[in-house]
Order: C-alpha cells, then sequence, then structure tokens
C-alpha cells in the first residue's frame, strides 16, 4: 500500500537525482519513507537516497518495492505546473502509479522490480577529508575543468580544497581556503576523477546550499547533500581514476 | 597542399572553383566522355540512388545507371575484360562493394564512372508528398536486385567526374525529364514490411534492419530517398551513411557494455586500396580510440605526415567527430566483432592511409577494411607492450610520432570501479 502527495519540485528534483545514475530504478516504500540504492551499469557511479515520510505532505505506505521508469516518468512531470502538488497512488492490482496533479489523472505502468538491477552493495569508505561547500561553487569547479579536460583531480593541500585539470594545452585550478568554504576537515586527498560523471552529479548537487564532499587519496568521492528541508538526502559515489603505467 | 585540404577534402572550403586535389583525376574522364552527348540512357540499376547536399535543403535526387555500353569499348585499361566479366558475372557489381576487394583504384572508379546520374530537384519534406520521380526512385531503392531503367534527360549528358571521402565515385550526371522501370523490384522480406512501418522511429528501424544483415548500402539508400520511419524526409546521402553508421554503432555499444570485458590482447591487421588497418583489443571497460595517419601523398595529404585522433570512453561521444564519418565508419565492425564474441574491450584503432591510396572512393572503404582486417587471423599477446611492437613492425610511420597523438592509449588513468572497494 503507497499512498501519497508530495511537492512538484520535491518529486523532480528527486527524480532528477535518481536519473544521473540510471534509468530506472527500485523503489523500496517502508512506512518511514522512500529509499533507493543503485549503481549505474559501468560500476562506477552509485546513488543512495533517502526521503523521509515527513517530506510529503501526506504519507502513507507499507512495505513495497516498486519499478520505476525514470525517463518516463521526468517527461510526465515535465508538464506540472510548479508549486503544485502531486497525489500518488499505488495501484498493486494493475501495478501502475496514479498520478494526480492540477486535475489531470495519469496512470503511469510500473516496471517488474525484479527486471531491474539489484540493490548494490554500498562500499564502506574511511575517508581521510571533508569539505563542505555550496553546491553552486562545486557546479564553477566542474564546469571550469570541463573546458580543458575528461577528467578533473580533487583534493585537500595547505588547509584548502583545490580542483584542478590538465588538458593537451591548457591548465586550469581553483583553490579554495577554509574560509571561502563552509566547513573543511583537513586530511591526507587527492583523487582524479571522469569528469562526464561529475557533470551529470552536479546537475543535481549544483542547486543545493550545502554539499559535502568525502575525499581520500586513489579513493571514491562521496557527495552529500540534503533536500526537502533535511527531510531527505542524496549521496552520490564515484570511483576514482587511477594513474598508472 | 594545406592542413585545409584535410579537414575539407574536396567540400571546396578553400574557395577555388575546382578542387586540385579532384582535378588529378581528370584524366579518368575518358570513360565519361563516351556518355556525352546522349539524352537518354537504359541500363540495369544495380540498384542505387543518390541524394546530392551540396544545395541543401535542395536536394538533387534520383536514380543512377549504368549505360549500357560495353566496357571494352571505353578501353579503359588492361582490366576491361576482366570487370566485364565480373559484371556478367554478378549483376549488382557496380554497387556491391563486398566483390570489390581484389580490385585497383583505378578499376573502382572506372566502373563507378559507368553510372550516370539522373537528377530531379526535391526538398527534404518531398517524401511525404506523392511526387511520381520521387515514387518510381523510392521503388527503385527498395529492390535487391539491379533492375532495368530508363531515364529520358533535358539536355545531353556532360562529363564530370566527382570524387569524395564519403561517397562512391560516380560519373556524369543530367536533370531527368522522366524515368521508367522496366520490370518489378525484388523486395526482400525484412525491407519490406520496415518500410511500411510508418510508427516506428528511422533509428529503430535502422537497427532492426542491421540486425537482419540489410547491407548499410541498402539501409542509407532507403533513408536517403525518404522510406524510413515515422517522419520521413529525403536525406543527403552522404549524411545517410554516417547516420547509418553512427545508429547502428550506438545500438551495438549499449549492449556490447553489459557483456564482460575481453581477456585476452587481441590484434587484427589488414589493408585495402592503402588503408592499412591495425585493431587492437585490450581489457577493460567498453572504450575506443582511432588514429587517423595521413602519409605523405596519400590523397587528402600534402607533403608530410597529418595525424587525426579521435575516442570516446564508456559514455559514448559528444558531438560530430573530427575524423568525420569514418570515425564511425570504422568504427562499426569493431563493434560488430565485439557483439559476435559477446564482449566489451578497450579498442584502439590505427587506420594509415598510405600514398596507394590516391583516389577517395568513399568511406565504404573504411568500413571494408575494418572488416578485413577483422576476418583476418587474430594475433594474441601476453601484454599490450608485445602488441604494440608487433603493430609498430607494420605501420609505415614511427611509432613515436603515433604514440604521442593517442589519449586513451596510455593513459595513466585507470577508470576504478565502485565494486572493489
Amino acid at each position: 500500500m503507497f499512498k501519497a502527495s508530495i511537492n512538484i519540485d520535491l518529486l523532480k528534483d528527486s527524480i532528477a537525482a535518481l536519473s544521473v545514475i540510471v534509468d530506472e530504478v527500485r523503489l523500496k516504500i517502508s512506512s518511514d519513507g522512500i529509499s533507493v540504492k543503485a549503481v549505474d551499469p559501468a560500476n562506477v557511479a552509485m546513488v543512495v537516497f533517502d526521503l523521509k515520510s515527513s517530506a510529503f505532505e501526506n504519507y502513507e505506505a507499507s512495505d513495497v518495492e516498486i519499478g520505476l521508469d525514470l525517463i518516463k516518468i521526468t517527461d510526465i512531470l515535465g508538464i506540472v505546473e510548479r508549486g503544485s502538488i502531486v497525489d500518488l497512488e499505488l495501484d498493486s492490482e494493475s501495478q501502475k502509479l496514479n498520478l494526480f496533479f492540477d486535475g489531470l489523472l495519469y496512470k503511469l505502468s510500473l516496471l517488474d522490480p525484479s527486471t531491474i538491477r539489484a540493490d548494490p552493495r554500498v562500499p564502506q569508505l574511511d575517508l581521510p577529508a571533508k569539505v563542505v561547500l555550496n553546491g553552486q561553487d562545486l557546479r564553477r569547479a566542474v564546469k571550469a575543468a570541463e573546458k580543458v579536460s575528461d577528467h578533473v583531480t580533487l583534493g585537500v593541500e595547505n588547509n584548502a580544497f583545490y580542483m584542478q585539470a590538465k588538458g593537451d594545452t591548457d591548465f586550469v585550478r581553483l583553490d579554495m581556503t577554509a574560509n571561502e568554504l563552509i566547513d573543511l576537515d583537513a586530511g591526507d586527498a587527492c583523487s582524479l576523477f571522469s569528469i562526464e560523471y561529475l557533470l551529470d552529479i552536479i546537475k543535481s548537487a549544483g542547486k543545493a546550499n550545502e554539499v559535502t564532499l568525502s575525499i581520500g587519496r586513489d579513493f571514491p568521492i562521496l557527495i552529500y547533500f540534503e533536500i526537502a528541508n533535511a527531510g531527505g538526502s542524496v549521496t552520490f559515489l564515484l570511483a576514482p581514476r587511477i594513474e598508472s603505467d | 597542399m594545406s592542413e585545409l585540404c584535410h579537414k575539407c577534402k574536396g567540400k571546396g572550403l578553400c574557395g577555388r572553383a575546382v578542387c586540385p586535389v579532384v582535378s588529378r583525376f581528370n584524366g579518368m574522364k575518358k570513360v565519361t566522355e563516351k556518355l556525352e552527348n546522349r539524352t537518354f540512357v537504359f541500363g540495369a540499376s544495380p540498384p542505387s540512388v543518390f541524394v546530392g547536399s551540396r544545395t541543401y535543403p535542395k536536394l538533387s535526387a534520383g536514380p543512377l545507371v549504368p549505360p549500357d555500353i560495353d566496357i571494352p569499348d571505353l578501353k579503359i585499361g588492361p582490366s576491361s575484360e576482366f570487370l566485364s566479366n565480373r559484371i556478367e558475372k554478378n549483376p549488382d557489381f557496380l554497387e556491391n562493394l563486398k566483390l570489390w576487394h581484389d580490385l585497383s583504384i583505378e578499376d573502382v572508379i572506372s566502373i563507378r564512372s559507368m553510372m550516370v546520374r539522373a537528377k530531379h530537384t526535391f526538398m527534404p519534406s518531398d517524401a511525404k508528398t506523392d511526387n511520381i520521380l520521387l515514387a518510381k526512385s523510392q521503388e527503385l531503392a527498395l529492390s535487391a536486385k539491379p533492375i532495368d531503367t530508363e531515364v529520358l534527360f533535358k539536355k545531353p549528358l556532360s562529363s564530370d567526374l566527382n570524387f569524395d571521402s564519403t561517397l562512391m565515385p560516380m560519373g556524369p550526371s543530367g536533370n531527368m525529364k522522366d524515368f521508367k522501370i522496366a520490370e518489378n523490384p525484388k523486395v526482400p522480406r525484412a525491407v519490406d514490411y520496415l518500410v511500411y512501418d510508418t510508427d516506428a522511429l528511422a533509428s529503430d528501424v535502422i537497427v532492426e534492419m542491421a540486425g537482419k544483415n540489410v547491407s548499410n548500402e541498402q539501409i542509407s539508400r532507403l533513408m536517403s530517398i525518404g522510406l524510413l520511419g515515422r517522419d520521413r524526409k529525403l536525406v543527403p546521402t552522404r549524411w545517410s551513411i554516417t547516420a547509418i553508421d553512427d545508429i547502428s554503432g550506438k545500438s551495438l555499444i549499449s549492449e556490447i557494455k553489459d557483456y564482460p570485458q575481453i581477456r585476452e590482447i587481441t590484434l587484427f591487421s589488414g589493408n585495402l586500396f592503402g588503408n592499412y588497418f591495425e585493431i587492437l583489443l585490450l581489457p577493460g571497460s567498453f572504450a575506443f580510440e582511432m588514429l587517423e595517419i595521413w602519409m605523405p601523398k596519400a590523397v587528402w595529404s600534402g607533403e608530410r605526415t597529418v595525424i587525426e585522433q579521435d575516442h570516446e570512453d564508456f559514455y559514448g561521444k559528444r558531438g560530430y567527430s573530427n575524423l568525420t564519418g569514418g570515425y564511425y565508419a570504422g568504427r562499426l565492425p569493431v563493434l560488430e566483432y565485439l557483439k559476435s564474441i559477446k564482449r566489451q574491450a578497450f579498442a584502439f584503432v590505427i587506420r594509415e592511409i598510405r600514398p596507394e591510396y590516391y583516389a577517395p572512393l568513399g568511406v565504404w572503404v573504411v568500413r571494408e577494411a575494418a572488416r578485413t582486417s577483422i576476418e583476418n587471423p587474430k594475433k594474441i599477446f601476453q601484454t599490450k607492450s608485445d602488441a604494440l611492437s608487433d603493430m609498430e613492425k607494420r605501420i609505415i610511420t614511427p611509432r613515436t610520432e603515433w604514440e604521442a597523438a593517442t589519449k586513451l592509449l596510455n593513459n595513466r588513468a585507470v577508470q576504478m570501479r565502485l565494486d572493489s572497494y
């Protein structure tokens, strides 16, 4: 059983965050809220998503798992007016999710959850450095790196967070000292990442006021931010590229 | 010859009225002159249609018809007898490039310059109308076998031989008054039902046709003449060829990405018309890198070696390749091979264009050269450096030069996977 009402902007942001990683998801619905764990086909990026029942306008649910086609629902949500409330109701009989908004009823066919890749194991990472910054600043750093290269180094050095990217001919570097950041836990951190993934991730993380990056040396990065006034959270994990010869 | 010639490949970017590279081949005019002053041509179209892009969005489209003249009469050289024998045995010889592997470049130009191009001006959206000349061209394009065709021209044909990097060479052209198909086209089943599917997207139809072994040439023919998909349009032949290489390729890539990684370091090599290929498959997640080495005196290069590079990683390509259609044509056979062995790999491809490739024959040469290479026996190596040393022996250009141009091959950075933490 699942019946809830949610603000369209929050719903769109949630779907957008999941779409960064996959096209289809298994949503785990329980009385506490909705959670998703999904990894991309290359096993390079992962999303761990939680939306508590308190983030919804109304929420009533018992344990159930549904399969959602994210491309389709993104398309549908495109026609919802900003600020509207969307009523969601699961019709488990016909395996459809009823979306009701602005007087319109849309019956969305669901996917069989067993056809979607099972929940991945989330790696337990002990990352030495923690950087908290504004989503906009992260977006700017990634966009700048994109100009010159298809990968970027993120790290912490001399009590500052830095981004640097080397292209064939050009080079960019951004340094942000503790003063310019919201918070910094300095530690040994320097890892290289694919721009392609980060570009997708910042589309979602770039909107957040506070984004927490946990970085290690040649280790995956953890990108965490809250949504819905702490009513939910999104964590992206991205595997590094490692220099070898 | 300048850097520009490389980028332009005969499109006229330098502003000259006549491309100096292309004019080198004017000696070949002999063949086409034979056809001058004729206002009608009758012959078996292989079948072949052509849609020109030069005046886009106005398109000059119509059938290509080889006139009924004996090749020995044309006195095109010692291979006349051999060619006319071939044509007799294989009616579709003029369009079936699979049968051309043992020809010389001159032979290919000779047989293609027999193809008279009948033109009429259309707009892309004319595909949705029932223009009679277009309908007949479409009927012709559907056929899998040569089809007798008669074309009446408005004016006598003039001699003019075209060359292009994407398109096959063609003979003289003229504006057609009318044309007639003298027999019923033989339409393969897969083509028949997919062409009449007006609900499917063109890209889905292309993928399905490719899966049913409809040749790239026929799909391109159908696409250019406006017979594919939901929103039908006439598409210049030049664009349709690469569109199909890319669309078929993308669909193969999405399948390949789900396969396990190749275990053995595999190397293929081969050559077609001076397009020398080395195809190295390395264990890793899917990625593709291609180098084009234009040796001095090869078709578009000047006095020095020019090396161009392009690549894509697991997440695919953004935008159009700087290697133009050759990238997509060279990629396709590699993908077809990976699909056939159900493996993904990092594919590193070198195409060395040697001086023997003095006249451009069309992008099919790249596709066929890569296919030929993959059909050759494979070599297996223990290490990447062994494989590269082996490649070095056959590539004429020094390794230091081409290795410096690579981006993915010696990329220090290996993408890690989350499941290893």
